[in-house]
């Protein structure tokens, strides 16, 4: 009786706590589609401020350069972190632990810290050399530091989860080692390369304080932008750009979720 | 030449050949961690042991002058301010863990509770809000939390707030978008602990008569307690050093260490003191990691937490 009861006072709370953590992005969903001006209440629906989403230019840059940041550097943390996770594979067997803690120093430094130290770097590296003007190279840099050890740690979970006897099967198969790498260990880590680069792309599109501190002027992204314009006072077409932001993100990681997922079937099945 | 030898020259060249390779593979990411993030870091810190120039940019000589000022020594004399804003990081800091700990905690047990199969939808229902850009997850919330929204009405109404101030920009407003922010990081934890939870354990306490809080807080509650750790670091130490909540719920007045650090950078005011406070938050980032290593050997396999 007594545990019934336990039971659905659990279940009403979890759903008070589901409308809890949605009803902030319901209320941006919701209000990007109001009719009118007015922040506090609904007075109809329409599309109008997806409309003038097109129209506003500088919304138009920061989306490019949000995709331009996020694709650059997503490519170039997969190369670099692909190479890290299997060489951490490969010599697991060394005491790698100066390298562990490398990795993880992205994941666990402050956001703020992290953006800071490199800010006060760019500036006065800049000072002293004239190289690396704030701007999207620095934004690409700073981005490709955080997301390297998550391309990392994705791709050598996925090598620990292989049997170690492909390997040498591969070295029978195939003569040279560029052989190897083509026909052997880039198809067979294929999902993890895909997770992680999506993995990336999504960190980098969320990301807002290490952009906002490593940023130029000419650089904004549109989280740049967006907490531009609330500083300034709230504009409707805020939750219109937000509301696309949302489900674009929602997507990309749907499809990283889906990757990952594939990636512990497989490696369920070879085990 | 005898066999022997041959054999020790293959071996030594292929050692020099997986020293070459492991050089090849590491080198580009370790280089790139350590120039970008390491050097940064190290010049911050040494940023704060020197004075502040003009533009707020650092010169020497070095002294201890940022770290009086975090601790409110100013050219005229006491002005707490800063040291307030410290305090304020470590209240807000624990009083958002402590009620993220008391949503989690049931929610986490009330998860394992239910059918395998939709577990895992479950936990993925709570963590796709946090997929979010956080500016745009904090936006909501002053959405939810401006004058004359139905939230701020019913709280004046209750006598919670004076008439037409709204929720928000305040302190309780930087609590609620900080526990907001940081449920998930609890439930993920402590869920791994609740399903590895031995029920025996409480079958024994209840076949002995303990009562239920009892049969809880000795069998239950010990064994998730590595959970509850780890995610009181992972809650607790981005929450000390978070920077976007007070910026936009809190308003002037409840601003926390990384509005106070951001300030003295994005104005350019006073790089030394924000680099102090920096310093702190690196150090309360490290005691944390220690934190979470001896759990983790506890936990076993406590690095999965972290992701």
């Amino acid at each position: 009786m007594r545990k019934r009861t336990l039971k659905r006072g659990l279940t009403a709370f979890w759903w008070i706590t589901l409308v809890f953590l949605y009803l902030p992005l319901a209320v941006v969903v919701l209000f990007s589609f109001n009719a009118s001006n007015s922040a506090a209440s609904m007075t109809g629906l329409s599309l109008r401020w997806y409309h003038q989403l097109l129209g506003n230019e500088q919304i138009m840059t920061a989306f490019g350069n949000t995709l331009v940041l996020a694709i650059c550097s997503s490519v170039i943390a997969l190369v670099i972190g692909c190479l890290i996770g299997y060489g951490m594979y490969r010599h697991r067997h060394r005491k790698l632990g100066w390298l562990i803690v490398l990795i993880y120093l992205p994941i666990v430094l402050p956001d703020i810290v992290f953006g800071i130290s490199e800010m006060a770097f760019f500036v006065q590296f800049h000072r002293l050399t004239g190289l690396l003007q704030p701007g999207l190279g620095t934004m690409i840099i700073a981005h490709v530091t955080f997301q390297i050890p998550f391309v990392a740690l994705i791709v050598y979970s996925r090598f620990v989860g292989l049997d170690p006897t492909l390997f040498e099967a591969a070295k029978d198969l195939y003569a040279t080692p560029v052989k190897r790498v083509v026909h052997f260990m880039l198809p067979t880590i294929k999902p993890a390369l895909i997770s992680a680069f999506f993995l990336s792309f999504t960190l980098s599109v969320d990301d807002f304080v290490i952009s906002f501190f490593t940023a130029g002027p000419e650089s904004a992204t549109l989280p740049i932008y967006i907490w531009g314009a609330i500083k300034k006072g709230v504009s409707p077409e805020i939750n219109a750009i937000a509301t696309l932001m949302i489900g674009a993100v929602a997507i990309a990681a749907a499809i990283s979720l889906l990757f990952s997922r594939k990636n512990q079937h497989s490696r369920k099945r070879q085990s | 030449m005898s066999t022997n030898t041959i054999a020790v020259m293959g071996r030594s060249q292929g050692m020099v050949r997986e020293a070459r390779h492991l050089l090849f593979t590491v080198a580009p990411g370790a280089l790139w961690i350590v120039i970008f993030l390491v050097l940064p870091s190290l010049y911050l810190m040494a940023v704060a042991f020197m004075t502040n120039g003009p533009y707020g940019l650092p010169q020497m000589p070095l002294s201890l002058n940022s770290f009086k000022q975090l601790a409110g020594v100013g050219f005229l004399g006491w002005s707490p301010g800063n040291l307030y804003t410290l305090l304020r990081s470590l209240w807000q800091t624990l009083v958002a863990t402590g009620l993220v700990v008391l949503v989690a905690y049931p929610l986490a047990y009330y998860i394992t509770t239910c059918r395998a199969k939709w577990r895992p939808i479950m936990l993925l229902l709570v963590v796709v809000p946090s997929w979010t850009n956080q500016v745009i997850r904090t936006f909501g919330w002053m959405n939810l939390l401006a004058p004359g929204t139905p939230l701020s009405n019913a709280a004046e109404v209750l006598g919670f707030i004076s008439p037409n101030m709204g929720l928000y920009p305040s302190n309780f407003a930087v609590t609620l978008g900080l526990v907001y922010n940081f449920l998930p990081f609890m439930v993920l934890p402590l869920y791994a602990a609740f399903e590895k939870l031995d029920t025996a354990q409480v079958e024994a306490a209840q076949d002995l008569y303990a009562k239920p809080t009892r049969a809880f807080w000795h069998a239950v509650f010990p064994q998730t307690l590595p959970g509850l750790l780890a995610g009181i670091v992972l809650v607790a130490i981005p929450a000390f050093g978070m920077y976007v909540i007070p910026e936009l719920l809190g308003g002037g007045k409840a601003m926390m260490l990384g509005n106070l650090v951001a300030t003295q950078f994005s104005g350019g005011s006073n790089w030394p003191l924000g680099a102090a406070g920096a310093i702190l938050m690196l150090i309360a980032t490290f005691i944390g990691l220690f934190a979470m290593r001896r759990i983790g050997k506890r936990l076993g396999g406590g690095e999965e937490v972290v992701i």
